[in-house]
């Protein structure tokens, strides 16, 4: 099977997640564009393996990508505690209007 | 086998370990210290007689130890070692049999004093420096030995410093030998030079001394050398003119002056000479000038005891004639006969000074004239300080006899080899002889026969430069005009010991011990018994000697002694009449007009002591005070404060550029101007930090990008 199809596959979803984490001002949106990025990595990931290593019995590709998911899983959920508090306190989840940590 | 030598060096030790332990800790002992001393210096002593022992009976036993202690490099080695064999032993023996007597004596002499405890310090001290000096291997050890009994000298002959003239009498002492010092370091140095290439530790006795009768050691290193070495002994040892500073010695309690004035440190310039004598033999010019300064000294010097009526000034006079016998001696070759006079002198000296200290403790005055009759009431006294006088006049079979015979004997022996000083030895020696018993009788007249004369002058005499402190002195005022005591047991008992030994210490020296092992073969060294002295056989064909005459004395070695009739007989006739004269002139007390100042010029002459005071104040002391001493402060004002002055102006103005310029201008400028520019970029580059996390991930996004693209092109 062509690698290629996968590839760009991921490629579209890793720009489609860069626009989507510069331009959109709801915090939960930028937060389901880094999700976006993660699993396109993820699809380079199971990609390559079969391209690369088909013989090998550990698959580690795979295996990295189940981390990542897990990895990406405990970080949306930090990353939603940190945006359901953001909005208690200020009424808002726009990220253009946090921007208290500046000089 | 491991003899008792290799433990000399405890012999100084202990007396070092007394003085410290009693510095430290004497003041709370029940004995305020005196019975540390007493039982180290014991101690020292037993050691000393069985080394003495061992070295007497082995003839030639020698042993020496050093370790390095600057290995400076070069073949330059600085030595801190010990030589023993028979000369040390014999040294070991009279230091620390006289210190012994002296720490025993002094616990009673100077009961009650407020600084009993620092004076057995500094006793124990003294005796450690003179066995440090005698046990010597070398030169430069040797000299800081002699140093430290100047030292302690001078601070014992002060020991009573609320008075003037004492501090006057330690400061001369301590200035006129420190002006021989000079000579004697110079002298070593001279010495170690001509070794230097020689030798890896230059300033070794013995490796000097086979360099020197080898001959690789140049002649006028030997002579120039040896001449400076014995300027320090002409200091050291009260020779003429330098000798100024030993009766004003004699300011220090008595005890000090027996041990150090009259029986160890003034002969450590003799025993210098001895210990390096095949290397002043090398030079008949040298020993010219030790006999011609000994002849001088042993006979000026005891002509001055003649007017004196201070009973330790008297014994000071005769201890400064006694060793200008043992230097005339040793000029005119009279090795064994030298420190035999050292050793028997030693033990009646310091017996006579002894007597002494008991006297003064009696009638509480230094002045003879202020005894008589002490007979009855001092028997002890009496009997001990008769014997001491006898052996100092050298009445037949006493210590004193046996020894100054020698000095005679070897004088005229030394004359057959063409020298005249050896004839001056002999005549000179004999008349001094006279001249010792005159004034011993003198003084024995006035303070033990006729009546107690009392001290009308008392307070005179303590005024005296030489007058004695007495501890109950002051406390007893009225006990002046009491009749006089025996002193106690603690100062009875070193006179009677020392009364033995100056009867008896002169056998291993006569002629009833003429099989080994007597005094000469126990103080001859190797190289002495085989040296010869170089320029004998030119000098002696010059003088026109026959060659058969010169063989007994050619070596240096006379043998052992023997008995010589004519000079009995001319030694016993000189005693009597000198006895004679002075009971016809004192024996029946005290004359108005004393005889010995009647004797017109001769007198005037001795009363000024020849002047020597007055010149040595006028040339010396004046001169250095008002004069150079100015000089030095104009010197000091001018020169050297301008020199500091102007050079801490400089300092101080190349400081101030510096400042301006270096400090203020480039550091703080550059560190201020770093500060600057970073407020400066800082001011710009925080607009970044906008808070804006889009663009953040922007900018983040954008690096990467470049980052790629960057990393496509190189590849």
């Amino acid at each position: 099977m062509s690698l290629v199809i996968p590839l760009l596959l991921a490629t579209f979803l890793f720009c489609v997640g860069v626009y989507g984490l510069i331009a959109r001002r709801n915090a939960v949106l930028v937060l389901i564009s880094v999700e976006l990025m993660l699993n396109a990595v993820n699809i380079n990931l199971v990609a390559f393996q079969n391209l690369l290593f088909p013989a090998e019995a550990a698959a580690s590709g795979q295996l990295f990508a189940l981390f990542i998911i897990g990895v990406a899983a405990a970080e949306v959920g930090v990353g939603l505690a940190i945006v359901f508090n953001l909005f208690r306190n200020r009424a808002t989840v726009d990220v253009d209007r946090v921007d208290a940590m500046r000089w | 086998m491991e003899s008792v030598l290799a433990l000399a060096w405890l012999v100084p030790v202990l007396p070092l370990a007394s003085a410290a332990v009693v510095a430290a800790t004497g003041k709370r002992l029940p004995w305020g210290g005196a019975e540390v001393g007493i039982l180290s210096v014991g101690a020292a002593l037993a050691l000393s007689a069985a080394i003495a022992w061992e070295t007497f009976t082995n003839p030639g036993e020698t042993l020496e130890r050093a370790f390095a202690w600057s290995p400076l490099g070069g073949g330059f080695v600085l030595e801190l070692g010990m030589l023993v064999d028979g000369l040390t032993a014999m040294m070991f023996l009279l230091v620390t049999l006289v210190s012994l007597m002296v720490h025993v004596y002094s616990r009673g002499y100077m009961e009650g004093e407020a600084r009993f405890t620092y004076y057995y310090a500094m006793l124990s001290l003294f005796t450690f420096s003179m066995l440090l000096l005698v046990i010597s291997n070398n030169t430069l050890q040797a000299v800081v030995g002699w140093e430290l009994v100047g030292l302690c000298s001078f601070l014992l002959i002060g020991f009573y410093w609320e008075e003037k003239s004492n501090q006057d009498a330690a400061n001369k002492a301590f200035l006129t030998t420190k002006f021989g010092d000079v000579g004697l370091i110079v002298g070593v140095i001279v010495l170690s030079a001509g070794m230097l290439g020689l030798s890896d530790t230059p300033f070794n006795f013995g490796e000097t001394i086979d360099a020197a009768v080898s001959g690789e050691l140049a002649t006028g290193t030997i002579v120039l050398g040896m001449l400076l070495i014995f300027v320090g002994c002409i200091s050291k040892s009260g020779q003429m003119p330098l000798h100024v500073w030993l009766p004003d010695a004699m300011a220090g309690p008595t005890p000090v002056s027996a041990l150090i004035h009259a029986a160890t440190m003034v002969t450590a310039g003799v025993f210098l000479l001895a210990r390096l004598f095949p290397v002043l033999a090398q030079s008949a010019l040298v020993m010219g000038v030790i006999a011609v300064v000994g002849i001088l000294t042993l006979f000026f010097g005891g002509l001055l005891a003649l007017v004196q009526d201070d009973i330790k000034k008297i014994l000071a006079y005769s201890t400064i004639s006694q060793l200008g016998y043992m230097v005339a001696a040793i000029g005119v070759g009279g090795y064994t006969a030298s420190i035999f006079h050292l050793f028997t002198h030693g033990f009646f000296k310091a017996l006579l000074f002894l007597g002494a200290g008991s006297l003064i403790h009696a009638v509480h005055s230094n002045d003879i004239s202020a005894m008589g009759g002490l007979r009855r009431p001092m028997p002890v006294t009496f009997w001990t300080f008769t014997i001491g006088s006898l052996a100092l006049a050298g009445f037949p079979m006493t210590a004193g006899f046996f020894s100054k015979d020698e000095i005679l004997v070897s004088g005229d022996l030394w004359a057959l080899n063409g020298f005249a000083t050896g004839t001056y030895v002999y005549w000179v020696g004999i008349a001094a002889a006279f001249v010792t018993t005159f004034y011993m009788a003198r003084a024995w007249f006035l303070i033990f026969t006729g009546e107690h004369r009392g001290a009308p002058h008392a307070a005179d005499a303590h005024g005296g430069h030489g007058a004695d402190h007495d501890a109950q002195a002051d406390a007893h005022a009225d006990a002046h005009h009491a009749a006089p005591n025996e002193s106690g047991r603690w100062m009875l008992v070193p006179l009677v010991v020392l009364a033995v030994l100056s009867l008896t210490a002169g056998l291993i020296g006569s002629p009833f011990l003429q099989d080994e092992p007597n005094f000469e073969a126990w103080t001859a060294t190797e190289v002495i018994e085989g040296t010869t002295y170089p320029f004998l056989a030119e000098y002696a064909a010059g003088a026109g000697v026959v060659a058969a005459e010169k063989g007994p004395s050619a070596k240096i070695l006379h043998g052992p002694p023997t008995w010589h009739l004519d000079l009995l007989g001319i030694v016993l006739a000189a005693f009597a009449g000198a006895v004679l004269l002075a009971w016809r002139l004192y024996g029946k007390g005290l004359p108005d007009e004393d005889p010995t100042l009647r004797m017109g010029p001769l007198s005037r002459a001795l009363v000024a002591k020849y002047g020597f005071d007055a010149a040595g104040y006028r040339y010396v002391v004046v001169p250095v005070r008002d004069r150079l001493s100015a000089w030095a402060t104009r010197v000091s004002n001018d020169v050297i404060d301008g020199v500091v002055g102007g050079t801490g102006a400089a300092a101080k103005r190349l400081a101030g550029v510096t400042y301006a310029t270096v400090d203020q201008g480039i550091i703080d400028g550059g560190v201020n101007g770093a500060a600057f520019s970073a407020a400066w970029w800082s001011a710009r580059l925080r607009r970044i930090q906008s808070g804006d996390v889009q663009r953040y991930a922007g900018a983040l996004v954008a690096g990467v990008v470049l980052l790629v693209l960057a990393f496509v092109a190189i590849r």
